[in-house]
């Protein structure tokens, strides 16, 4: 278009069509199309996840947890229950660490009569490394002696056990991961019925509100009155230790959290305008709940089942440290922690692993699920690390 | 005003009485009976259970329990573990330890969390406030067992700085000393989570205008933290060590059993394992009740001093 200058004696009554000309002819008029791509609700949660450094390392040692809870079991010719009553207790032995001195598969005995040493019925040929003499007792000198405890026990040369045997000499390896995924799987199958629980219990209250709402969290209330301890407590010994037990324990107020963080969602969303619209539409209250509101919840949603699951692996541990666990022979973390608290002074290498194992699960679900809150709402950020 | 506190109490004892209902049910619908003795004769069992009321239907043993409680303070009789002695007395005397253990633990975890979240607010962005973060996300990750465990080893066996086990008949001095590792392993999540609070809400607090002010009249960054900053962050941390409280008390459960503390919580297990079916109850109401009261206490506290908590709850808001 130009700026045509006109003269200024032109008569407003007579005007000639042929001075007008149509713009934009044969052009559509259009906004600029952006070259930025547009990025969905879970694609711009992970852009701010992959930036987030720890949380992206939480989520590489939670996988390789992963993979080892699902391959680790059937990686050597051991299984879980694989008793061996001569190689009891055996302390860990891994090949590329020897040279270090540690997990090299000796061990230091106490009080040892010198005179059996030559005894090949005792410590069979090459099991004694190193001893020094301590005292005399009736003539017989007592020493401490370091021996290859796979020799003493007459394991062969080329046998391994990378995390040693327990009391009853059943490879720690094998049972540790089998153990992480019972722990993993009992932890996964809590969470996720609480989080079902929890919408459907939450959607409810937070969407009728009123008395609905005032009985429906007066029973949260009452529930959350209970020690979370003793309700699993109480549960467990009426529903048996088995998996379902346990679960079912942390169901009975693990659900209540969830409830209330929909309920809250529910109050903020409820009355927005696009809901009044939808309501007009005559949208049904089940559709309008699942499909128009709930979806706003997803992130919070994902951020606390993340952020529950060490809590539950916490409580399953638990309960199996107060011998309410898992039935033998059945291992889990907290069944590994408790046996191995029992020969904790004798034989601490036993607690190392599964104690070692729980705390990098818990510390790395822990990470990821505050690096999954940023993630989902930036405006959260670094108000809780 | 009078209104709201009313209202809560009331909600508070009508939460205390369900409560006390559900636990007898569960408890007295747990298989077994403590007059399962094969050696007792048919006759025996016949008047113990007669004398138990436990020959009658669930709903009027609940009423006998009921007036028991209401009229005379009587929460049934211990059978078992320490026969003929009212359940009430048995958890008495379990108290004071317990609570001795779990109001240390805190009263240490208050100031240390206070500590560690006002330097780590105050460092934001430092080396100091780095390692405080990530002791702070060891502290709420790391099981207290495992925590305790290590503790155990290393302090107590390897370099014998305090006992293995809890000493209760020892002199004084082992007896405090033996108590200064459970009490560290329970205080351990308490100062992470104190420490966690503070720092996120005083970060937030110390960029705001009135904190301008507050230098801006002449105060230093410390005083203008404490007296400013740390007001205005003090009220739901009380509710958070309240809260805490309740949950403490529950988790020195495993705590009890590891340093072998004749508490509470071992009570509870043993009462659980020999059927002491008066006692269990008697122990969960004990629990209920600290979770109640802390809950109590926080909602009033709260309603006195933040007016809109006891305008809430409206209908459709």
């Amino acid at each position: 278009m130009s700026n045509q200058v006109y003269e200024q004696n032109f008569d407003i009554n007579n005007l000639d069509p042929a001075d007008f000309v149509l713009i934009n002819k044969g052009e559509a008029i259009k906004d600029e199309v952006s070259s930025i791509k547009a990025l969905g609700f879970f694609k711009d949660a992970w852009v701010r996840l992959k930036r987030n450094k720890s949380a992206m390392m939480a989520f590489t040692l939670i996988m390789i947890i992963a993979f080892f809870a699902v391959v680790g079991p059937s990686m050597n010719k051991w299984g879980y229950n694989d008793q061996n009553p001569t190689w009891t207790n055996l302390p860990p032995r891994i090949p590329g660490l020897a040279g270090l001195g540690i997990a090299d598969g000796t061990r230091i005995l106490e009080n040892r009569r010198t005179d059996y040493f030559s005894d090949p019925n005792k410590y069979p040929e090459g099991s004694i490394l190193s001893y020094t003499v301590t005292g005399n007792v009736n003539g017989i000198d007592m020493a401490t002696v370091k021996v290859d405890a796979y020799k003493l026990a007459g394991v062969p040369d080329d046998t391994n056990f990378l995390f040693g045997t327990d009391y009853l000499g059943r490879d720690l390896w094998t049972r540790m991961w089998r153990g992480a995924r019972v722990s993993l799987t009992i932890a996964i199958l809590a969470v996720s019925a609480n989080i079902v629980i929890g919408v459907v219990y939450g959607a409810i209250s937070g969407y009728y509100g009123g008395s609905v709402d005032m009985v429906l969290m007066r029973i949260t209330e009452i529930l959350g009155a209970f020690p979370q301890t003793i309700v699993a407590t109480m549960l467990v010994l009426i529903l048996g230790r088995g998996i379902r037990g346990i679960v079912t324990a942390m169901l009975i107020r693990g659900w209540t959290g969830t409830a209330r963080l929909i309920r809250a969602q529910f109050f903020r969303y409820k009355g927005r305008e696009y809901v009044l619209a939808a309501r007009s539409l005559g949208v049904p209250d089940r559709k309008l709940i699942f499909r128009h509101i709930l979806p706003n919840s997803i992130g919070p949603l994902i951020t606390q089942a993340m952020v529950s699951i060490p809590g539950a692996i916490f409580s399953e541990s638990f309960l199996s440290f107060i011998g309410l666990g898992l039935q033998a022979p059945e291992p889990s973390i907290g069944v590994l922690l408790s046996d191995a608290q029992k020969t904790l002074l004798t034989y601490p290498y036993q607690m190392v692993f599964p104690a070692i194992l729980i705390s990098i699960l818990m510390i790395s679900f822990n990470l990821l699920g505050n690096g999954l809150r940023d993630a989902f709402d930036p405006t959260m950020r670094g108000v809780t690390d | 005003m009078a209104k709201y506190i009313f209202q809560r109490i009331l909600a508070a004892i009508l939460t205390l009485f369900v409560i006390l209902t559900i636990a007898f049910c569960v408890v007295r619908l747990m298989p077994g009976s403590v007059f399962d003795d094969p050696d007792l004769s048919d006759s025996v069992k016949k008047v113990l259970e007669e004398r138990a009321h436990l020959d009658k239907p669930i709903f009027v043993q609940y009423l006998y329990f009921l007036k028991g409680v209401v009229t005379e303070n009587d929460w049934g009789t211990s059978v078992k573990l320490s026969p003929g002695m009212p359940a009430f007395q048995v958890i008495v005397q379990k108290i004071p330890v317990t609570m001795a253990l779990n109001f240390i633990s805190l009263l240490i975890a208050v100031p240390f969390g206070a500590l560690f979240g006002i330097l780590a607010a105050m460092k934001n962005k430092t080396k100091v406030d780095t390692a405080i973060s990530v002791g702070v996300i060891l502290g709420i990750s790391i099981p207290s067992f495992v925590f305790a465990t290590c503790l155990q080893y290393f302090l107590a066996y390897k370099f014998g700085w305090f006992p293995i086990l809890y000493q209760p008949t020892a002199t004084t001095a082992v007896k405090v000393s033996s108590m200064v590792l459970p009490i560290f392993a329970l205080a351990l999540s308490p100062i992470a989570t104190i420490t966690r609070y503070l720092r996120g809400e005083l970060i937030e607090v110390l960029n705001s205008d009135f904190m301008v002010l507050a230098k801006t009249k002449g105060l230093n960054q410390f005083q203008a933290t404490v007296r400013h900053a740390l007001r205005n962050a003090a009220m739901p941390l009380v509710s958070i060590i309240l809260h805490m409280f309740a949950g403490v008390v529950g988790g020195s459960l495993v705590i009890e059993r590891m340093f072998s503390i004749p508490g509470v919580g071992g009570l509870m297990i043993k009462s659980i394992n020999a059927l002491d079916h008066s006692l269990t109850v008697a122990v969960l109401i004990f629990y209920a009740m600290i979770s109640v009261a802390t809950a109590l206490i926080v909602d009033l506290t709260y309603g006195v001093v933040d007016p809109r908590v006891r305008m809430g709850g409206k209908k459709d808001e």
